[in-house]
């Protein structure tokens, strides 16, 4: 199938869950609500002549600087392996609780990438085995890819600063 | 999972937790994963990632497309012309610009080069792993012979940069096109030597056949891509279902394998090796004459000579230097065959010379949590087999 034709099909089939489609330089890609995200997952993998089974990944984007409405957004990129096409499914999320449900109960290879999403910007996978940091240390604070979360760096002591300690030489316990 | 909260490790009664990494040397890289076990046999295995995190992603949402490149390398470093292409495809989607055929046709020989080292360093490694030294020592003999051919076309042996966006960084240069003609007649029979003494060995077999076995769907279901996938037997290369920088005017094949073990993830892996070779020898024979980068001043540098004679040229070239190239308004992905799977950038850009966000879709990052899955009801000794049969390189999953 083409992608407009990806993209109509998913349309006709589901007109109240999609809120709106795009063909950005030929790709299909449909939005979705989060509430509905679950029920399209379903039908794009179970439809046979969609047949959406392989999830590639699911990427965050904090659209902060955009000032556009929800602020976040999960992109969910899917392939057809018996038909050869693909399709992306962006799902817009509130700043306020973020939330999106898991559809690790569909493709369990969203478990890492959903688990990810979470650690990287906070949005709370509903129903997700584990709600817990992946790769930041698990007392970390904040979410790093957030776009309000700093970029900063650390000084580090050469030659030219000799003097300067640094937080973690200063609170070091004296060695005897 | 008996961990405490500080993260050490607590016996239970009937089974005994143990600590695998993240300094164990063939988990390649710093992995590490708990495994709970019931004598010999693995009951539960819990995968524990982000040591080598270094924010890769958050980097590139501050420094110019230009500059995003050199951080790419360090991703999959055993891969890292695949990485680049990965991160140039969606640049050039996104700018809408047509690469020529020469630059398109460099590309291909760069990524089949490295794909054959990244085998060759998984094969060596993963072998070793298993008790074979000999095919170590082997395949970094071959292995040298690529790095030697990367430093004479980009100066550098690992980390390349090679491909740039809008073409490639430097036109083929004879010792090196002299160079891949000597590694494409010497390697065959190299290849050969190592299935002689792997394919039919009897401990190799005892050790590979039968375990870690993905069956079709599960395969799919857990996002397996690249050789583990078609060992499998899904029959799915990006090269020839979404082809890209020409790879539909080359004959190869997809070698696939039904049994989805570590024996057939082997098998495939090695037969890639041989059409790699194929699709190189293939570029070299109908290597096309013109540029090696875009005519786009926009997004290429102007040639060196005219800066002294044309007003327009140097005006190109200072933007270019000093602002980088701006990228339009939108958001693309666009998936590449590396040496370990589908690998590929979700980028969004706001218009500016500044990536808004950059993702990796990194294949050793999905495969964790399947691979995961299968050690368990392996033995301990397997373990070690499973971990090297995936390849995963730790550079690309902790970003």
């Amino acid at each position: 199938m083409t992608s407009e034709e990806i993209v109509e099909k998913v349309k006709a089939s589901l007109p109240d869950a999609i809120q709106d489609t795009a063909l950005p330089q030929g790709d299909a890609v449909i939005f979705v609500a989060p509430d509905c995200l679950q029920k399209v997952a379903a039908f794009l993998k179970d439809d046979p002549s969609l047949k959406f089974d392989y999830l590639s990944d699911v990427c965050g984007v904090d659209y902060l600087n955009e000032e556009r409405e929800p602020r976040f957004e999960a992109v969910y990129l899917l392939y057809s392996i018996d038909h050869q096409h693909s399709i992306r499914v962006r799902v817009g999320i509130e700043e306020e609780n973020p939330s999106v449900p898991t559809v690790s109960e569909i493709w369990k290879g969203a478990l890492y990438p959903e688990q990810e999403l979470f650690d990287m910007f906070g949005i709370h996978i509903e129903g997700h085995p584990k709600n817990e940091r992946l790769i930041m240390p698990k007392e970390w604070t904040g979410h790093p890819l957030r776009k309000d979360y700093p970029l900063t760096t650390e000084t580090v002591t050469f030659s030219h600063n000799r003097d300067f300690k640094s937080d973690l030489v200063k609170s070091k316990p004296p060695t005897r | 999972m008996s961990v405490t909260e500080q993260g050490l490790l607590e016996r239970d009664k009937d089974t005994m937790t143990l600590n695998m990494g993240p300094q164990h040397p063939s988990t390649h890289g710093v992995f590490r994963v708990i495994l709970e076990m019931d004598g010999e046999v693995v009951k539960t295995a819990e995968p524990e990632i982000g040591y080598l995190h270094t924010g890769i992603e958050k980097t590139c949402e501050n420094k110019r497309y230009v500059h995003v490149i050199p951080m790419t390398d360090r991703l999959d470093y055993l891969n890292p012309p695949g990485n680049n292409l990965a991160f140039c495809l969606s640049t050039e989607k996104l700018l809408d610009i047509e690469i020529p055929e020469r630059a398109q046709a460099l590309r291909v020989i760069m990524c089949e080069l490295s794909r054959i080292a990244s085998h060759l360093v998984w094969l060596g490694t993963h072998a070793l792993d298993i008790g074979a030294m000999t095919v170590f020592l082997y395949c970094w003999r071959e292995r040298e012979m690529i790095l030697d051919l990367n430093e004479e076309i980009s100066g550098v042996r690992m980390m390349t940069s090679y491909i740039r966006v809008g073409g490639v960084a430097k036109d083929a240069t004879r010792p090196w096109l002299d160079g891949i003609r000597d590694f494409i007649d010497y390697f065959p029979a190299k290849v050969d030597e190592y299935e002689k003494l792997l394919t039919r060995n009897p401990i190799w077999l005892d050790r590979t056949e039968g375990i870690g076995a993905f069956t079709r769907e599960e395969a799919i279901n857990w996002s397996l891509s690249g050789p583990a996938l078609r060992a499998s037997g899904v029959n799915w290369d990006i090269r020839k279902s979404q082809p890209y920088s020409g790879y539909d005017n080359y004959s190869f094949d997809i070698p696939t394998q039904s049994n989805g073990d570590i024996y057939d993830r082997y098998r495939v892996r090695v037969e890639e090796m041989r059409q790699s070779r194929i699709i190189i020898k293939q570029a070299m024979e109908k290597l096309p004459i013109g540029d090696y980068k875009t005519p786009d001043n926009k997004v290429s540098l102007p040639p060196r000579e005219t800066l002294h004679t044309s007003m327009e040229a140097l005006i190109h070239h200072f933007k270019l230097v000093s602002e980088g190239i701006s990228v339009p308004k939108g958001e693309t992905y666009v998936p590449i065959e590396g040496a370990r799977g589908e690998v590929g950038f979700y980028i969004v850009s706001d218009g500016t010379n500044v990536p808004y966000r950059v993702k990796l879709r990194a294949p050793s990052f999905l495969a964790i949590p399947g691979m995961c899955k299968i050690m368990e009801g392996c033995y301990i000794a397997d373990v070690v087999g499973i971990i090297g049969s995936i390849d995963i390189v730790m550079g690309e999953v902790d970003r």
